[in-house]
């Protein structure tokens, strides 16, 4: 009956279908394309209502096997797309991406922008929103790669410019591209979303033509906004920004605080960290303590000698000085039972010591300092350097010796 | 050896021609209901009906003629019943509906007091359970994280690493094997053992300053132990967890020795530490981020040794330890942020610190996610894996800076293994600090299978082959790899653990990449089939040189074991219709002697008020038991109907028994906490578990206590069993110590008791088990117990009641 006629071809569709996941996922691309020709039957009869539907199951799958196939070209390449853009016009501009994505991959870029403005210029019935945010795409990408020729342009004019000649033509072409850039860009990062390529080119066509102004808004909005995912790199952008712009101290840190906030594992905590230190204010070098302690409390931090001796540093003033021992005080409170066993173990001080003589010198102080000169790491590593007659740990081992009461008053 | 096929569909399906034409047109399954319950009726009689089938016995004719007048009036024929049973069996579902009026008249009279435990209840536990058996059977999620874990070697030590996994008919044995890297892998020695009470669902493994800490869990336990970083050094126990709920998640901490944390089924997340026990992080039965009903849960570390991640099928949230309520945020949640489809649910997170400190894997039915916990929500990986099965395990294989970091996929009942490539990409040109976005190295790339080994084996007998067949299929159970190079020569050795306890290998060796592919990209092939590492350990291959002989070997113990008789035959069949012969059914003419004596017992001890514990005549009882106390304990539930039947009560004792009262209630319940808290006391470890027990036990509590207590008729002796005033104790109770096993164990208490010598140590070794965990006693020497010294112990009595197996069937 027409019925079973119907299931069987539905079931032999799904097994064509797992035939060819089969051989891609094995690496038989051409098995996979001789199955995927079968498969192509399937869309005589397309009733599937299923998330991913036969078309663009055959364009997916064919993209892959065209792009590892040892006999394809980018010619059929090129041909099997576009009929792939005909084939559902629903996802038209998702394929024109994709294509373009090719394009560039083979480093074709002028066809690649060709792609682009073809795309562009596509209209289909009414507008939906997905479609809206799939051209903004299309044009965000052609904006980049108009700031890409204008970055070309820019780079032959400084080269011309040292030889004491300019080209008034390419000048003119270089602007021309700085505008076209910067409309499409500008529109991208309105929207909610991770636009770290494109806000970063925006700011640098801005900053080229000296629009400070416009570049610090979009930063600000870029990081600030709460609409926007709390993206770190956006911080770290309006920093380096604020950095070239020779901002104040003030600003900078107030930068860096945010980050510290949101990803206390930054990189750049170092240099807040340094930062703070050289503040005159209490309450900033209090917060450098801080942002020390808590990065170092992150996997990841566990081998940096930079930041061990940045902390070991800090600790070591303090207990020169004898003011605010309890702002080690307090830092260690929430730390001292889980961090000998993660930082001072035995083990981790052979190893340190083994590795990274540097690295055991500075975490034996903060080792010697916090948890007294009975503490296992300290004892290692002093006795090592005493051992191996390094002037740096005999000075350690009477530092420590010195200030051996310290521990007793933070932890108590 | 031999293995225990688990439950498949065919065992609990509605299957008949009628159900087939009613379903051609709808999908979806029946479960067959009444097939079960019957089974249940047919396994476990006594506790189906017990008491009132010793009760009617007389009135139940068995013989094949026809029933003489006066008989007729209280006897019914069963054969009669059992012959139109077989009839409707017959023309299932057969409209003529007067064929059954015999069964419905039937029915209809016993439904509601034939039954031990009442109809309903006994058929909502089955349907329940019936439930989840099919729930588990569409998507088994136990087995999560898998059951194989690989200590690798130290650093520039000997190629030898250790392979944890379980074994045994029922997977409850868990087994190190050291295991010698060479050509093949090679299991060296025979493997350290150790039996556990549990079936072994998951063994995590992590390893923190040169020691492996391996976690295992099973339903009810978790247990850690220690293996030392020296090759050979034994595997050390270090501690247990009970708990109430089945726990569904064990992850060890990358970052602190002796860290676990722990998940259970009623979404409670622990952080589990040896020093300081367990840590409660949060309760909230309920999804995260909107409603799934999935008891599932997930726990595991972050780059923070104080932060953990929890998941559920709907999304991750890392919370810190330190104040879980207040200090969380959300890390991936299945929604729009993460381009989700509509339906996915989140299968396994696992942390890949070990190839980055910040980031995440997080598999779904439908794809994999990589998510950087600095930049939460937004996937910076995504990949459909397109595999059949979710996949339950995973495995990283971290690569060197610079290199891509490998992971391995693995589905459970469909044994796919999947290769995925990834390489962490800085993009942006700041100094050191722009987020990184993640890259698919290469095509994904599947690994052989198990059930693929089979094509490679030499040709068998048909039913050998078909067992072969059953056995190389069956479910895989985890997964493990590790990366090995030796100079130039890279390769990945791949083990893969079947639900039959069988351990599988495969190597793939690195080749030079070919021109066209983007340069640096591992390209893998795989040695032709998957090998047979060893089999389900208890015979332990020794010297094995090649694939080939291994096959050999392995096939040769499984023949073996094949060739044994199969362990659980079909129950032999009996024809109802001739059970019994007409002679066997005549009764004597009068009431033998005995009867005359029982009547006789029967009637003194009523005069007495008293009760009969043992039914037999003194002559046929076993030697008697030290019986020098009076009986004063629960009396078991028949004797307690029947006294209430004698005293002219049963119709309140039936409704007592069948509407527990809220004075029971609540005495049952004060006896639960009191008990709880003397446990508290005396295990510090199962202390934060919440103990609660469940609907089943306290069922099965209540039943059995139940009506001994509140029964207004029971006689006065039997009053001793609450708290009795102080004025007139009772007269075989004693004072009530405040430590009454301590009391109670002393020698000098027991012999003061009159308990014999020999039986004291008995006693003892009793009263301390007791002690130690929920009693579950061995039924005769508990009640035993009960009796002989502690009658005025209103909280013990319950306890110490002969237990009644759980009405729940074992299928």
């Amino acid at each position: 009956s027409s019925n079973e006629h119907k299931l069987n071809f539905k079931k032999s569709k799904e097994a064509c279908l797992s035939y060819i996941q089969d051989a891609l996922l094995q690496k038989q691309w051409k098995r996979a394309a001789e199955f995927l020709t079968c498969y192509v039957e399937s869309l005589e009869k397309d009733y599937s209502r299923e998330h991913i539907g036969p078309s663009e199951m055959i364009w997916r799958i064919g993209t892959e096997i065209l792009w590892h196939h040892s006999q394809s070209s980018m010619k059929e390449f090129n041909c099997f797309m576009e009929q792939m853009k005909t084939l559902g016009v629903k996802r038209y501009l998702k394929v024109c991406l994709e294509h373009v994505f090719h394009l560039l991959c083979n480093g074709q870029i002028d066809e690649a922008y060709q792609n682009l403005s073809l795309a562009e210029s596509w209209r289909f019935g009414e507008q939906t929103v997905i479609q809206d945010k799939e051209m903004k795409l299309i044009q965000a990408y052609r904006g980049l790669l108009d700031y890409y020729s204008w970055s070309k342009q820019k780079n032959i004019l400084l080269e011309h410019g040292e030889d004491g000649f300019s080209d008034l033509a390419v000048e003119q072409e270089m602007h021309g591209y700085f505008r076209k850039a910067a409309v499409n860009l500008k529109e991208i990062i309105k929207i909610p979303g991770v636009w770290d390529v494109f806000v970063k080119c925006y700011v640098d066509l801005l900053e080229f033509y000296g629009d400070h102004n416009e570049a610090r808004q979009v930063l600000n909005e870029y990081a600030y906004n709460s609409k926007f995912p709390a993206n770190p790199n956006a911080h770290v952008y309006l920093y380096q920004f604020l950095k070239r712009q020779g901002e104040s101290k003030k600003s900078l840190i107030s930068a860096l605080k945010i980050l510290h906030d949101i990803v206390p594992s930054h990189e750049l905590m170092i240099d807040f960290n340094t930062m703070l230190q050289k503040s005159k204010k209490r309450k900033k070098r209090r917060l450098g303590l801080e942002v020390i302690f808590t990065a170092l409390d992150y996997a990841g931090w566990k081998e940096n000698a930079k930041a061990w001796s940045c902390l070991a540093g800090q600790v070591k003033q303090i207990v020169i000085s004898e003011k605010h021992l309890d702002w080690i005080k307090q830092e260690w409170n929430s730390r001292k039972d889980w961090w000998p066993a993660f930082h001072f173990s035995r083990y981790l001080a052979k190893r340190n010591w083994q590795e990274n003589k540097n690295l055991s010198y500075e975490k034996a102080l903060v080792a010697g300092l916090l948890l007294g000169k009975d503490c296992k790491y300290f004892k290692y590593v002093s006795h090592q350097g005493c051992k191996a007659q390094l002037k740096r740990f005999r000075m350690l081992r009477k530092f420590v010796n010195k200030h051996n009461l310290v521990y007793l008053k933070i932890s108590g | 050896g031999c293995w225990f096929p688990s439950l498949v569909p065919q065992d609990i399906l509605y299957r008949s021609s009628l159900c087939r034409k009613l379903q051609a047109g709808k999908s979806g399954a029946t479960l067959d209901f009444a097939k079960q319950l019957g089974y249940f009726f047919v396994d476990h009689p006594e506790d189906a009906f017990g008491s009132l089938g010793h009760l009617l016995h007389k009135n139940f004719y068995l013989g094949n003629s026809k029933l003489k007048r006066p008989a007729r009036n209280s006897t019914i024929r069963m054969t009669a019943l059992v012959e139109d049973i077989n009839r409707l069996e017959a023309r299932r579902g057969c409209p003529r509906q007067h064929l059954a009026s015999r069964l419905r008249w039937f029915s209809h009279l016993c439904r509601d007091w034939l039954f031990e435990v009442p109809l309903g209840l006994l058929a909502d536990c089955l349907h329940e359970e019936l439930m989840q058996q099919w729930s588990n059977l569409l998507f088994d999620d136990s087995f999560t994280g898998g059951a194989l874990a690989w200590l690798p070697p130290e650093d520039g030590g000997t190629p030898m690493g250790r392979l944890v996994h379980p074994g045994g008919q029922a997977m409850n044995h868990l087994y190190f094997q050291d295991v010698v890297l060479e050509e093949l892998p090679r299991a060296q020695g025979s493997p350290q053992q150790f039996e556990l009470s549990g079936r072994i669902r998951q063994v995590a493994a992590a390893r923190v300053d040169g020691q492996d800490f391996v976690g295992v869990r099973s339903d009810y336990h978790c247990g850690v132990w220690r293996v030392p970083g020296k090759t050979g050094a034994a595997p050390a126990p270090l501690q247990v967890i009970r708990t109430d709920m089945p726990a569904s998640c064990l992850t060890v901490s990358p970052h602190l020795p002796g860290e676990l944390s722990v998940c259970t089924q009623s979404g409670t997340i622990y952080l589990w530490s040896i020093e300081t026990g367990l840590q409660q992080l949060r309760h909230d039965p309920h999804t995260m981020f909107f409603r799934d009903y999935s008891p599932w849960r997930w726990s595991d570390f972050t780059a923070h040794p104080r932060v953990l991640s929890c998941a559920d099928r709907t999304g991750l949230q890392c919370l810190d330890a330190r104040a879980p309520k207040r200090c969380h945020f959300d890390l991936f949640k299945v929604g729009e942020e993460a381009g989700c489809q509509q339906g996915e649910r989140v299968v396994l997170p696992m942390y890949l610190g070990r190839a980055h400190p910040s980031q995440y894997l997080v598999t779904t039915q439908f794809s994999v996610y990589v998510l950087d916990e600095r930049l939460p929500l937004v996937p910076v990986l995504k990949w459909t894996h397109m595999m059949k099965a979710p996949p339950l395990f995973a495995h990283l294989l971290p690569g060197k800076p610079g290199r891509s970091h490998k992971v391995l996929l693995g589905a459970s009942r469909t044994q796919e293994l999947l290769l995925l490539q990834y390489r962490v990409s800085f993009w942006g040109v700041s100094s050191g600090g722009s987020q990184s976005a993640c890259q698919l190295a290469g095509t994904p790339q599947k690994l052989h299978n198990i059930s693929g080994c089979l094509q490679h084996l030499p040709t068998q007998l048909p039913h050998h082959h078909h067992m072969l067949q059953q056995r190389l299929t069956a479910p895989a159970a985890g997964l493990a790899a590790m990366l090995q190079e030796d100079g130039l020569h890279k390769s990945m050795l791949v083990f893969q653990l079947s639900e039959a306890g069988d351990v599988f290998s495969q190597r793939l060796t690195h080749k030079a990449s070919e021109p066209p592919a983007p340069p640096s990209r591992d390209e893998a092939t795989t040695a032709p089939g998957s090998s047979p590492l060893f089999e389900a350990p208890d015979s332990s291959p020794q010297g094995l040189g090649t694939a080939a002989l291994r096959y050999r070997r392995w096939l040769r113990a499984f023949s073996r074991a094949c060739r044994e008789p199969p362990r659980h035959t079909w129950s032999p069949s009996l024809s109802q219709r001739r059970l019994f012969t007409h002679r066997d059914l005549e009764g004597p003419a009068g009431p033998s002697s005995l009867q005359k004596q029982m009547r006789q017992r029967l009637r003194q001890t009523m005069r007495e008020r008293g009760r009969i514990q043992c039914w037999e005549p003194l002559a046929l009882r076993p030697p008697p038991l030290p019986q020098t106390l009076e009986p004063a304990g629960g009396p078991d539930p028949l004797s307690t109907r029947l006294t209430a039947a004698w005293a002219g009560d049963w119709e309140q004792w039936w409704e007592e028994r069948t509407s527990f009262s809220v004075a029971q209630r609540q005495r049952a319940l004060r006896e639960r906490r009191r008990r709880q808290k003397r446990a508290k006391s005396r295990r510090s470890l199962s202390a934060s578990f919440t103990s609660s027990l469940t609907y089943q036990s306290e069922l099965s509590e209540l039943s059995d206590v139940g009506p001994q207590l509140l029964s207004p008729s029971r006689p006065p002796v039997l009053s001793q069993e609450s708290s009795p005033p102080a004025s007139t104790p009772p007269l075989h109770s004693f004072p009530i110590s405040p430590a009454p096993d301590e009391a109670l164990l002393s020698s000098q208490s027991l012999r003061c008791r009159g308990i014999p010598k020999e039986r004291r140590k008995t006693l003892r070794d009793y009263l301390s088990v007791w002690a130690e965990g929920p009693p579950e006693p061995p039924e005769p020497l508990g009640s035993q117990a009960s009796q002989l010294c502690i009658p005025s112990q209103s909280q013990l009595s319950s306890a110490s009641q002969p237990r009644r197996k759980r009405p729940r069937m074992g299928f």
